[in-house]
């Protein structure tokens, strides 16, 4: 689903993100990618998103080289993959409802697949009481639903969280990651960029550490420390 | 592509109306910006229908000596209409110059009567096409057969056709500057529009939606929010012209001080062409920034 073969990313200067990165993540997998901040995996997320270019290597998503998308079909790439975030991003003056129809919206899904499609997602992850509501109005865990819930309302294969439980605290975190998890029995690949030692340790899924740009350790059923196993 | 279409019709009104503050300061900057150019418009006409009342007063008068005979009249009279520069030419006969004085003064019969009908020269007058060419036209004339004296407002013509070129000179400059102050105000008025939903920008790009997508509500709303300026600042130019212009019309007789309806609406029309081009192009410049990757 996902495949980087000798990935470099150097930035402007001579600011080294990512050395000679080669992973391949399998469809449905669920992937945890580890590491201090500045090890390189906000920069792995982005080039995944093509919001960077590699400075050396390929990179396929979904079977498909995106070094060689031309830019008009950057938008294409995107919507064969949902993105979570620490913050959230949803916009403060759109009720959930809206924040989940506008990613349909915008890409041209005809109306009666909006109305039927959005309240099954939210009811999935749990929000139907809230449908009407601001984001203001919602906790930091129900904000983060209706988010995942953005990000999977157009069924893409491929969901990238980057800290999906940075701003949760233990047990709103752990709701987060059981919701995760089912979307990924249900099919999905799952990529989740964490340093939260707890959501790891308590998944046990294959975890890729990163560490100066490097791949120091890539292990089946890990954790979050190294030899905790 | 009906339902595309809804979309942005939705979102344009949707996001006017949710942004009310912001898109009142868009359209009364855009407003402003078109009212000035509007009056620096409207003010040009006027100042245009002055100076060309002016120009069309500069006559040549020739005056003819009593003792010209009919031939040499008429030989004159054709040697003026066979100049280039002339435009046209009118003959006035002593009655009809006594005529015409008498018709100036028929206040004050004192003055009329002391004047002998016979004192008054015959003329030719001239209209020309370009009034400059007075003092070359008159210097032809001067000391041809039956010609007394050549008149054409001499230095202080000069002077009036020098005032009304700094003049139209002036209306350029300011119809130039009006209008880069307009493009500036409405750029960047837009520019602080999509600042502010830069946010929505970014997660529109995150579920990839295309740029075109992204782009059409912006400029949907770039042109609305230009043709209510337009009408805004065309209702005020109206108001001024009605109010204004036309009131002094009645007071000051002498010269053409206001324009026609005719030309605030053609005023109008300028406004919201420039109006909508600034506000589409202002929008893509600026959205440019915040569409890359």
């Amino acid at each position: 689903m996902i495949r980087l073969e000798n990935v470099s990313k150097v930035y402007k200067g001579s600011v080294v993100a990512l050395r000679d990165i080669s992973t391949d993540i399998q469809k449905e997998e669920f992937v945890f990618l580890v590491g201090s901040s500045g090890s390189g995996k906000s920069t792995f997320i982005r080039l995944l998103l093509k919001e960077e270019q590699p400075s050396e290597g390929v990179i396929y998503v979904a079977g498909k080289d995106i070094n060689q998308l031309p830019r008009w079909r950057v938008p294409y790439l995107r919507r064969n993959i949902g993105c979570v975030f620490q913050d959230f991003k949803l916009l403060s003056n759109k009720t959930v409802r809206e924040n989940v129809a506008f990613a349909l919206e915008v890409i041209g899904r005809p109306k009666h697949i909006i109305n039927q499609r959005v309240p099954a997602i939210i009811d999935l992850v749990g929000l139907s009481e809230k449908l009407t509501n601001y984001p203001n109005e919602l906790s930091g865990g129900e904000q983060q639903r209706v988010c995942i819930a953005r990000a999977m309302v157009n069924r893409p294969p491929i969901l990238l969280a980057d800290e999906p439980t940075g701003n949760l605290d233990p047990s709103t975190s752990a709701d987060i990651m059981n919701l995760l998890e089912r979307l990924n029995e249900s099919g999905t690949t799952v990529v989740i960029a964490t340093h939260d030692h707890a959501v790891v340790d308590r998944s046990r899924k294959r975890v890729i550490e990163l560490d100066g740009g490097k791949i120091v350790r890539d292990q089946v059923r890990g954790v979050y420390g190294m030899g905790g196993a | 592509m009906a339902l595309r279409v809804n979309y942005f019709v939705d979102e344009t009104i949707s996001n006017l109306r949710r942004n009310v503050l912001l898109t009142l300061a868009a359209v009364s900057t855009v407003s402003i910006s078109l009212l000035l150019l509007g009056v620096v418009l409207v003010g040009g006409e006027v100042l245009k229908k002055m100076v060309s009342s002016w120009e069309d007063k500069v006559e040549l008068n020739v005056f003819l000596r009593d003792e010209a005979t009919p031939e040499q009249v008429e030989e004159l009279g054709s040697s003026i209409s066979g100049m280039p520069e002339v435009s046209q030419r009118f003959f006035e006969s002593k009655e009809q110059a006594f005529e015409e004085y008498r018709r100036m003064f028929k206040d004050s019969p004192a003055i009329v009567e002391n004047v002998d009908p016979n004192a008054l020269p015959a003329s030719y007058r001239i209209k020309l096409k370009d009034p400059n060419q007075a003092e070359a036209v008159a210097a032809r004339l001067q000391g041809q057969p039956g010609v007394d004296e050549v008149q054409f407002g001499g230095e202080a013509m000069k002077r009036l056709l020098k005032f009304t070129g700094v003049v139209k000179t002036i209306l350029y400059i300011g119809i130039f500057l009006t209008l880069a102050a307009a493009i500036l105000l409405i750029a960047n008025t837009i520019r602080l529009g999509i600042y502010a939903r830069r946010k929505e920008i970014g997660i529109m790009k995150l579920v990839g939606a295309t740029n075109w997508f992204i782009r059409v509500p912006f400029l949907f709303e770039g042109a609305v929010q230009a043709v209510l300026g337009a009408l805004l600042a065309s209702g005020f130019i109206f108001a001024g012209k009605v109010f204004g212009l036309d009131r002094m019309q009645e007071v000051i007789l002498f010269l053409p001080m206001t324009v026609g309806s005719g030309t605030v609406l053609r005023v109008f029309f300028i406004l919201l062409l420039v109006g909508i081009a600034i506000g589409v192009f202002g929008s893509t410049l600026a959205l440019r920034r915040f569409l890359e990757v």
